[in-house]
C-alpha cells in the first residue's frame, strides 16, 4: 500500500486488504453464534421459517391475487358483454316507436 | 492497455469446487448442506454488509436476511456459475435496502486522539484504533465505492465479478476501486504502518 496506485491497477493491495479485513471482521467468537442463529431461523416455523414454508406463504399470496384478478376480470367482461337492459315502463310509453300492424288495422277498421 | 480480468489468487477467496454439489443438495432439502454453505459464506457476507451499513448488528441482520433470501431463491441460481458472486449480489442488495430503510444514524465521532494519530500504548490498542480509523474512512466513501474496494482488496473478487455483483460496468468498478484506494490513502496518510 505504499506505492501510488495506477489508475486501473488490477492487483489487490494485500496491506490495505488485510487492514480493511481486520476493520470489518465481526467480533471474535461471533461466527458460530451467527450461523447457529441463521440455521435456527431456517428451522423455526414461526419466524422466517423453512424455505418450503416461505414458498408456501408466497404461493398463498399468489393464489389470492389470482382469485381477486379473476373475479375482477369476470365482472368487467360480464359487464361489457351483457345484453342491453329491458326498458322500463316509463321509457316504453315515452319512447317514439313505429305502430305495430294490429294497431294500424284496428284504427282503420274502427274508423 | 488490456487489463487482467482475474486477480492473482487472493487469500480471502473461497474455493468453490464442490459448490454445485452442495447447492444441489440444498435444493433437495438437505439442511446440513445449507449449514455448510452458510458456514462458508457467513464471514464474507457479514463483512460486505458491514462495509455498507457500518453498524455490526445491522450488518448481521442484513447478512442473515440475505442468506435466507438466497435459500428461497436458490432455484434461480445457475450452478454453472460461481456461487459467491451470486450470493454477494443478494447480500449487497439486502444491505443497501436496509441502509435506505433505516433512520439516519449519526456515526459516533472519532476520538480526537485517533484523528490526530495520538498515543498508541500497545499493539492491540493500536490495531483497534487503526480499525476504527479505517471504518470511519470507509464511511466517508459512497457505499458503491466502499463495496468495490472491499470486494476487490478484502474478498479477492475480480473486477468482472464485482461488476456482476454491483450491477455496474466493469470500467466503473475499476474507477471506484482506484478512487476508494486513493481516498483511503489520503485519510490514513499519517498512520505509520500505512505510510
Amino acid at each position: 500500500m505504499t506505492r501510488e496506485p495506477l489508475p486501473f491497477d488490477h492487483r489487490p493491495d494485500p496491506a490495505l486488504g488485510a487492514a480493511l479485513r481486520q476493520a470489518l471482521e465481526p467480533a471474535e467468537g461471533s461466527h458460530t453464534a451467527f450461523v447457529a442463529r441463521l440455521l435456527a431461523r431456517v428451522a423455526d416455523p414461526r419466524g422466517t421459517g423453512s424455505w418450503d414454508r416461505v414458498l408456501a406463504r408466497w404461493a398463498r399470496v399468489g393464489v389470492a391475487a389470482a382469485v381477486v384478478f379473476s373475479v375482477a376480470a369476470g365482472y368487467l367482461v360480464g359487464r361489457a358483454t351483457a345484453a342491453p337492459a329491458r326498458p322500463s315502463v316509463a321509457e316504453a310509453l315515452i319512447a317514439p316507436r313505429t305502430p305495430v300492424v294490429e294497431v294500424v288495422l284496428a284504427s282503420v277498421l274502427g274508423n | 492497455m488490456k487489463p487482467e480480468s482475474q486477480p492473482p489468487q487472493p487469500a480471502a477467496r473461497i474455493p468453490g469446487q464442490d459448490e454445485a454439489a452442495l447447492v444441489a443438495r440444498v435444493r433437495a432439502g438437505d439442511r446440513t448442506a445449507f449449514g455448510v454453505l452458510a458456514e462458508r459464506y457467513a464471514g464474507v457476507a457479514r463483512r460486505v454488509a458491514r462495509a455498507v451499513l457500518g453498524d455490526p448488528d445491522d450488518a448481521d441482520d442484513a447478512a442473515q436476511d440475505a442468506l435466507l433470501s438466497a435459500l428461497v431463491k436458490l432455484d434461480q441460481y445457475d450452478p454453472r456459475r460461481p456461487f459467491g458472486p451470486w450470493l454477494l449480489r443478494i447480500v449487497a442488495n439486502a444491505a443497501t435496502d436496509r441502509r435506505r430503510r433505516r433512520k439516519v444514524r449519526r456515526v459516533e465521532p472519532l476520538d480526537p486522539a485517533l484523528v490526530a494519530g495520538g498515543a498508541r500504548p500497545d499493539a492491540t490498542t493500536e490495531q483497534r484504533a487503526l480499525s476504527e480509523r479505517l471504518r470511519t474512512a470507509l464511511a466517508e466513501l459512497s457505499h458503491r465505492r466502499r463495496m468495490a474496494v472491499v470486494l476487490f482488496d478484502v474478498e479477492g473478487y475480480s473486477h468482472a465479478e464485482i461488476a456482476g455483483i454491483l450491477g455496474i460496468p466493469e470500467g466503473t468498478v475499476r474507477s471506484e476501486v482506484f478512487h476508494a484506494r486513493r481516498r483511503l490513502r489520503v485519510l490514513l496518510a499519517d498512520w505509520k504502518e500505512l505510510e
